[in-house]
Formats: structure tokens, sequence, C-alpha cells
């Protein structure tokens, strides 16, 4: 099923003449898409038997997307519909059928987008060969990811020492799990304040494979992310397998308050999980976030500066426009420690500006508040990716970068921690007391170690700590970020976090799960 | 054909599908086994927030899946998933095939590699085997669903009406409210399963929920609460409560005001100091139930026992390998019984799974002794013991994973009034909230929405933001008491998989008593 976006841009041009022609519509926006989520996932086992690729599948969808503004004696009311399969002006009569059919009277709704002024900055920027992958290659690629961790296993001397001999490593319970997702988007979208019908395609790839040696419990993780198939390689498996068995020999650690430097997958969680729904217009408007009231004031150290960036070239989660039609772009969350903005789609902007509580809500005043609620995040994310046509807009993050004022060196920020712990994987995330509270609880469970004398000396046993922490202390504890910032993934979220290591002090950690040392 | 999609569609295609799936896709050379699942769902649903209609809508939703295992060298599986519309009727019968023809292509190229491998990687290919499904009773039936208001018979400007007076009666309750957002749906499905081997079955499913999410504010605490209330039957749920032996709900009006009033008073009450030690605590059904989900139902689940979830939702501590494992032992207090049962009413309620299986009651802990998993055909083949029916997906397009059904701890004998009298000094664990559990689910933290201090037997100060913490196994084992008041209870958003499937099921459980430590804010560090 390949749909260009010449066809999408026909349909979506097709349906809004149709829709400025209808005497009840006051506004209208038609958004077309088509997607398809392509992935091997992974599962192998030497200890029981597998698949090795135990699932290469897809998931495809497209259609068309009406929002509507419908005139009536009394005020205007707003509906949505949509309808799947269908990009002729027949799929678009069924959608404003369901528009108008739902349609509701929203007290706090404006308008539909306008444009902001700013320019669109990112345009041709995919893969063509992403957007033609066959099925043969879409198992190979899940092959690749999977042989790259054998051969890492088969290679190693330790792992062989360990089993006796070559032949009895896979007695070590070797796993290797994860994915290769491929990601195809094509959108159009015309609506009434926007100039024209606009398009935007864009494709990427990523892995993400985790290696366990089990007996050992010893866990690590690998993975690549790209925008062109010829970049994909074995890293994944490779660097998952490489790091389980850098983590054999871990040790457990008591319970305390350490300084902790958090790997870049921690640093994408605790993101993912507490500070960009933090950041999102939306907490503010229910009252829910910890960063009530403080636009403009600190909320972290002032080293520390997180932004968001949809139009970045060659980053991963970029797009050339939103799922509303405005561009992307830079918008900073926290810079130098302040709180400098908010992820939002046009209509939460709006509303939040028009929100007589805004003051209270925000800390400042509207004029203030217009430039921190900039709509660049309007997407139309569905689970597992894609810019759905069923949905309506909300605001999801895109590519996020975090930087460090003093940046070091991996090696430097170890040596100034001195004695600590270095958390590389974290699980199970979550405000445990609510968003506002801030909150939060983890486990450890890979890619970690023991800094001690400014050296890591030990891997730390997996599953063996968990953390119990609040994400304002976090964020005003910092004590040190690294240079280098990787493109991070974290299951089941909609962006990339630009992540580097971030040094934190006074960490808690409770030591857990005393009773598996017996277990077996 | 039809033009327009409804349930009904599923009588016109069933016989065509059939033949897609038995005489079509057993023509093709190295296939071993297929199997197509269609889905037809028609739904409605509204949002209000603040007392304000925000969104409402009627429409369809109509989807396919395709499974097939095939190989020359080596079997493996490959699939294939797409969402469908109303113009896709005319052409059915062949986007099916052209499905059907893409997970077999998957599978012989995957079947090929999984071959070549497993020759190159030496003793490391050794564990690369066919793919084998375990056997079951090819089945035909039709399941009809259960609803007195017939969901595609109530209309949107009703629920529209009703969904925002709701929004507007929570927002009433209290100044300190400062959101609400209520959302209500109802729906029926109709789900059809067709395999190589002859299968045949037509389920139908009423839905019918309603969400209700508050946030009170009192001075520098907000207080973020949400819950559902949810059956599978039709709208009469939310006007009329429910009020059956195992599930009890109020009207939803009742309900949402309700969890109103809770918010507001946890806004106003003390944070819950937590503890270094273990105490008491007692637990209520409604608490349990996150945790018969959390600690008892996620690691039950042979998907993840096996080792395929290690990248994503973890393993369990309750298997190494198939040597070493906690079949046969002590893993909870005598007093401990826990299973899952489909058969049971609610969201985890269905009498086949998706791929065809009887499902039924599979128990996991008998009198605190482990005795077994949740499974599907491919695991069960690998682990040994029969499918019991828990293979399901989110939706008929995506890959089908282990889940739980209704997955409870069994009610004891004890007066819940009586566990409580008993306690001199612990604590009263009132509604599940938030929880984060280890990778093995061998540790599990889970926040409750109130807690009260047990003196003497009786319920004293209430607090916020407080909860439980404690390793899996030492909590069960501790377990000295369970309830008679045996609940269960709706869970709209369970996640699992790659991607990521949110899947309603349910879960539940009585009071009960054991010891872990308590969990409060991290405020007295904050500087």
């Amino acid at each position: 099923m390949t749909i260009t976006t010449a066809e999408l841009a026909k349909a979506a041009g097709q349906a809004f003449e149709f829709l400025k022609q209808q005497p009840d519509i006051q506004e209208a926006e038609v958004f077309v898409s088509s997607n398809a989520s392509l992935l091997t996932r992974i599962n192998y086992t030497s200890h029981i038997p597998s698949n090795g690729v135990e699932e290469p599948k897809s998931a495809e969808s497209y259609g068309i997307g009406i929002q509507a503004v419908f005139k009536t004696p009394q005020s205007a009311t707003i509906g949505f519909g949509s309808e799947p399969s269908d990009l002729t002006l027949e799929g678009a009569k069924r959608a404003l059928a369901k528009a108008r059919q739902g349609a509701v009277r929203d007290p706090e709704f404006h308008s539909l987008p306008k444009p902001t002024g700013e320019p669109r900055t990112l345009a041709g920027y995919h893969d063509p060969k992403l957007l033609h992958v066959r099925d043969e290659e879409l198992v190979e690629v899940g092959w690749k990811a999977v042989t790259g961790a054998l051969r890492t296993f088969m290679a190693s001397s330790r792992l062989a020492d360990l089993a006796g001999s070559e032949a009895a490593i896979k007695r070590l319970g070797l796993i290797v799990g994860g994915d290769v997702t491929i990601l195809q988007e094509r959108v159009a979208i015309a609506s009434t304040h926007m100039p024209g019908v606009q398009t935007d395609e864009s494709t990427l790839i990523m892995g993400f494979l985790t290696a366990m040696v089990e007996a050992k419990d010893a866990k690590g993780s690998g993975w690549s992310t790209g925008t062109r198939l010829d970049h994909f390689t074995d890293e994944a498996g490779v660097d998952a397998a490489t790091n389980a068995i850098h983590a054999i020999g871990g040790e457990r650690v008591r319970s305390g308050d350490y300084t902790v430097i958090f790997g870049r997958q921690p640093v994408a969680d605790l993101l993912n999980n507490l500070v960009l729904p933090a950041c999102t217009a939306s907490a503010f408007y229910s009252s829910s976030t910890p960063f009530l009231g403080k636009l403009g004031k600190p909320v972290a150290s002032p080293i520390l500066t997180v932004y968001d960036h949809g139009a970045m070239p060659g980053y991963m989660g970029s797009k050339g426009v939103t799922c509303e039609g405005l561009p992307t772009g830079r918008t900073d969350l926290i810079k130098n420690g302040v709180l400098a903005g908010c992820l939002t789609n046009w209509y939460e902007a709006e509303r939040l500006l028009h929100d007589p509580k805004l003051t209270e809500k925000l800390g400042v005043e509207a004029a203030a508040a217009r430039s921190a609620l900039r709509p660049r995040n309007g997407f139309r994310f569905g689970v597992g990716g894609g810019r759905q046509f069923d949905c309506q807009p909300g605001a999801s993050a895109s590519n996020v970068v975090v930087e460090g004022a003093e940046s070091v060196s991996p090696d430097e920020l170890i040596s100034r921690v001195r004695n600590g712990l270095y958390v590389g994987r974290i699980w199970y995330t979550y405000p445990i007391n609510g968003l506002r509270a801030g909150d939060f609880t983890c486990t450890v469970v890979g890619d970690s170690f023991i800094i001690r004398d400014g050296k890591l000396v030990a891997p730390i046993k997996a599953n063996t700590i968990r953390i119990n922490d609040n994400v304002t202390r976090v964020l005003t504890h910092i004590a040190g970020i690294t240079k280098e910032v990787k493109g991070t993934l974290v299951w089941a979220a909609d962006e990339v976090v630009y992540a580097p290591e971030i040094a934190v002090t006074g960490v808690h950690m409770d030591e857990i799960a005393g009773f598996m040392e017996g277990l077996h | 054909m039809p033009s327009k999609i409804t349930t009904d569609l599923i009588d016109g295609i069933k016989e065509m599908v059939q033949t897609l799936a038995t005489a079509h896709a057993r023509s093709l050379a190295h296939l071993r086994y297929a199997d197509l699942r269609i889905e037809v769902a028609e739904g409605k649903a509204a949002t209000a927030e603040n007392g304000a209609s925000k969104f409402s809508g009627e429409d369809y939703g109509f989807s396919f899946g395709v499974r097939v295992l095939a190989g020359e060298r080596m079997v493996a599986p490959g699939y294939f998933g797409r969402s469908l519309g109303a113009a896709d009727l005319a052409e059915l019968e062949k986007i099916l095939k052209d499905g059907l023809k893409a997970a077999y292509r998957r599978a012989m190229a995957n079947g090929e590699l999984k071959a070549t491998v497993r020759e190159k990687f030496g003793s490391l290919g050794d564990s690369l085997m066919d793919t084998r499904l375990h056997p079951i009773a090819v089945r035909q039936e039709v399941v009809p669903a259960e609803y007195q208001i017939d969901p595609r018979n109530v209309g949107l400007a009703e629920m529209v009406s009703y969904t925002t007076d709701v929004s507007k009666q929570v927002a009433a309750v209290h100044a300190q409210l400062k959101y609400n957002f209520i959302s209500t749906m109802t729906q029926l499905s109709r789900e059809l399963f067709a395999s190589s081997e002859g299968a045949l079955i037509d389920q139908a499913f009423a839905l019918t929920q309603g969400m209700c999410y508050v946030v009170a504010v009192a001075d520098a605490t907000s207080q973020e609460l949400y819950d559902a209330l949810g059956h599978q039957r039709g709208w009469e749920i939310l006007e009329h409560g429910v009020n059956e032996p195992l599930i009890q709900f109020p009207t939803f009006i009742e309900f949402a005001r309700g969890l109103a009033r809770e918010a507001v008073d946890l806004a106003n009450a003390p944070a819950l100091p937590g503890t270094d030690g273990e105490v008491v605590v007692v637990t209520d059904p409604h608490y349990n139930t996150l945790v018969s989900h959390e600690i008892i139902g996620h690691p039950v689940e042979l998907d993840r026992v096996l080792k395929m979830e290690t990248a994503y939702a973890g393993r369990s501590w309750l298997l190494r390998n198939l040597d070493e494992h906690q079949v046969g032992r002590q893993v909870a207090s005598p007093l401990v019984t826990a299973y899952s049962d489909p058969s049971l009413p609610g969201y985890g309620h269905y009498k086949y799974d998706h791929e065809g299986t009887p499902a039924k009651r599979v128990m996991h802990i008998e009198k605190g002794i482990f005795k077994g998993f949740m499974n599907s055909r491919q695991t069960a083949a690998i682990f040994g013991g029969d499918p019991n029916g828990h293979w399901k997906a989110t939706d008929s397009s995506l890959v089908p994973l282990i889940r739980m059904s209704n997955t409870v701890f069994d009610r004891g004998d004890r007066d819940p009034r009586e566990i409580i009298g008993e306690v001199e000094h612990g604590y009263y664990l009132v509604g599940h909230r938030i929880p984060s559990i280890a990778e093995s689910r061998e540790n599990f933290r889970i926040s409750a929405r109130k807690v009260y201090e047990i003196r003497s037997g009786q319920l004293g100060q209430l607090y916020r933001d407080g909860g439980i913490m404690a390793d899996t196994r030492d909590y069960l084992m501790k377990v000295d008491a369970v309830g008679s008041d045996f609940r269960l209870y709706p869970i709209p958003n369970c996640g699992k998989g790659q991607p990521m499937q949110t899947k309603k099921l349910g879960n539940g459980g009585p009071t009960m008593r054991s010891r872990a430590r308590l969990t409060g804010p991290v405020v007295g560090r904050l500087d």
C-alpha cells in the first residue's frame, strides 16, 4: 500500500474546497495521513527454545480527519470526524458527517490554528529507501541485530572461561531481546488560516536491544537510531551483548543517599515520565505540575538547559510541520535552570492564554506567557508511532535536547564524583504520588556501576536497588553534565531524548529483593 | 456486500474468511498454520472538562490481522495487520489475501534466516527451533454480547448531556476542585477468528465505561485522582450502577462525586510519614486489585516468564530456566490463593482467546504453593501444560500477547471489620493509585488513594500520598488474614508489548493483612 504525498495533498485540497462551500462551516481543518510501522521483534534465548526473530510484522493505516467549526444560531460548535481507507470526496463527506454529528459547544475554543509568523525550515529530509522496505528486508534487519549480539557472545573469552568452553556458553542463559522498528509517515494538511496545502514526509529506523547473561544476573543495553536504511548496522546488538558481558560480577549496594551519575537512558526516562509532562501546557491548566506558577523562575540547577527542537536536521524525531500545519522549531523548556516554556498545541496555548487564572497557573501575565506558549508541538501520534488521521492533536515532544553549561567528559565527571554510583538503566519510573508532588520511584535494572576513588570499579547487580526521590530535588542538585549527547529511546515514548550523562547529589536508594539471592 | 460498517458485517464475510484461512492458506506450499482475525466495533464517546462539553463522536472500528507459520528449512512466524474502512468492503477478499501473502513472505524469509543462523552459530544456534503450537480443541461457535441497553441505541446527544452534567456536578462538589475531566464510552464489538485448522469463532462484546479525573488544590498541595467504572455491559451501568455478586458500583454520577470528595479530603490531609521498617498494613479490595495485577498477574504471563519481554515489560522471578522455577514451591502464606479466570464477569471475561483456545481458570497460587502460568499455544508448547486461553490483542491488527483475564486473589473467610479490629497499631490502605514494580516483579511500591492510621482496632487519622513498598515473596508470605469481601474491578489501561498495546482487563481480591514499609513523600529531604 503506497500512497504518495502528492495523492495525500490532492485529497486534502479536494476535501478542503468542499468544506469551504458548506454554508454552515465557519472554519475547517483537513488532515490526511498514511502510516506504516514495520517492526521486527527479537527474542533469542540460548537456554530456552526461541525464534530469534519472533515477530516480523507491520501495522498500516491511512485516511482523512476533519475538524470543523459550525455556525449555529446560539454560538459556534466544533466537531471532529474521520474516515479510514478512503481519500476520495466520499470519504471526506463521511468524516464531515461524523464531525457534524458530534459537534459540541466548547467555551474554551477560540479558533483553529493561525500562522505564528515562524517559517518552516525542514523539508525533504526522509530516506526514500525506508518508504519501500520489502518483507525480506524487514526480516533481515532483525536478524542483523540478533547476529551482532551472538557474534559478540561467541567471541567473548570471558564467557568461554566462565562456561568452561565455547560450546558451553549457551548454559549461561544468554538472552537477546528488543526490536528494530521502521516508521513511515506521510501527511497533508489544509486549514482555514493556513497558506495552501502543506505536506510532510518522515521516516526513521531504530533498534533497541537488551542482552543478558542471565546466569550471572548481568544485563546490557544497546540502541541505534537513524533516518536512513543504509546507516543501520548491527551496532545495537553488539553494544547490548558487550554491555551484558561487562555487567558480570555485579555487586549489591546498601540503602542510603548517593551521588549518582544518571546515564543517557535514565536521563531520557526521567524526562519522559516526569519533566516533560510537567512542562506541558495542559498540566499547568489542570494545576497538576510541580512547576505551577513558576514560569520565569528557577526550577533546576543553573547549569541545566532542556529544549525541544522538532526541526533539527538529521535528528530522529524531526518533522517539517506539526499535525496542525504549524512550523516545528526550538522551544526552550528549562534554560539555565529557569522554567522558560511549555510544550503545547494551538488549542491548549489559546485556552491557557485566555484563562482568568493564568497568572496563578503560570506565574506571569498573558504578554509574558505568549512567548512561552508557542504551539510547535501539536502532533497526532498514535501508539507505536505514526501521525494518525483519526485523532485530534495533542501536545507531544519531538527531539528533546539536554545540555549543560559547563560540560565535561564522562571520565572527568566520574573523577569529580569520586565516590558514588553510575546508573545506566532504570525502569518503571512513575510520579508515585501524582505529578504535582514530584515524588518518583524506579528500580535500577542494568548498565550500572559503583564509582570508587573516581573510577568505575564494579558493576551493580541488576534489580537490587530502588530509587525513591523527588524530581524537583533532583533537578536542583545537579553536580555536572557531560558534553556528548546521543539519541536515546524509552519504551512507548513519542519523543527521542538527545541525552548526556548527569550527576546528581544525594539521590536516595533502597536496597531490595534480598530474597532473590537464595531462590534458585 | 454492505457499504456501511456495522457489526452485522461479520455475518456476510464469515464464509469467505473461513475459506481464506483454510483452503486458500493451505494452498501455500510451505505453510504450516495460519489464522485470520477480523474485528468490527460500533462505539460512541463523550468528554467534558470542568462542566463544559469537549468532544463527542460516534464511529466504527474495522481491522484485521494475520498470523502465518511457514518455512522450508525451518518453521517461523510472520504477521501482517491493517486498519480498514468502508471503502475497503468492495475488495475485502483481495485485501485479506494480500495480507495473508505478506505474512507468508515474512514467515518464509524468517524461517530461511533462522536456519542459516542456526547452522552458523554452533551451540548458540541450538536453541533456535521450529515454531510449534500446542494442540487445542478446534471449535466453531457464536458467542453473543450481554447488555440491557444496546450501545448502538444510545443517543450521542444524550451521552453529551449526561457526561457534561456529571462534570458539572463534580465541579460543584467543592471550591478546591480546580479541574475535572469526565469521559464516557459505550460500544459493541464483534471478533471473528478463523484458522487453517478449521476454527471459526464469532464473539461479540458490549463494553461501557465512565472515567473520572479530578484535581483538588489546597495551598501547595494538589491531589490528582482518577478511577474508572466499567463492565462488559450496556449503557445501563452508568445510569443505574452495577449490583452483581462480584462487581458493585454506584451510579456514575455518585462514583465521580465520591472521587471528587475524596480528592478534597486528601488535599487537606497531612502527608503520610514513611517508615524504615515494616508495619502492619491492611489493604482493601480496590487496593488489592492493583496488587493482584502487578505482583500476581504480570509475573505469571508465560511470554514474560520465558524471557520474551526482557527488553520491555521485564521477566519474572518465578522462573530462571526450564529446570529452575517456583512451580510446586511455597511463595506465599497458606492463606493466599490466586488465579486467573476468564469465566468471571467484567473486563476480563471472554470464552475464547485470540487463537481460538477455549479459555479456562488457571490456578497460580493455591494455599501458598505456586501452581502455574497464563499461557498461549506457542509458550505451552515450550513449557508444557495445556493452553489456557490468555493470548489476547488490543486490536485485530496487532499481534496478541499473553494478557490477564480476571486475575485475582481468592476470597478468604474473615470479616474485614475483624481484620482491622485486631490491629493494635497499623495502617489501612484504601484504593489503589500508582504502581512501580521491579523488573522481574520481585519488589513493588504502590501508592494508595487514602491511608488511615489504625490504633486499637479503630480507624484514625487520614493521610495523603502514602503507600507501601515490599519484596513480593516476603509480602505474600506475611499475609495473616484474608477477608470474605471479594470484589472485581476494571483495569482500563494495562500496557504491554512493542508497540505498546493498552488493554482493558479485570483484577480483584478481598481485604488482606500483611506487613510492609510505609512510603510517603520525599518532602522531608527537600531543601
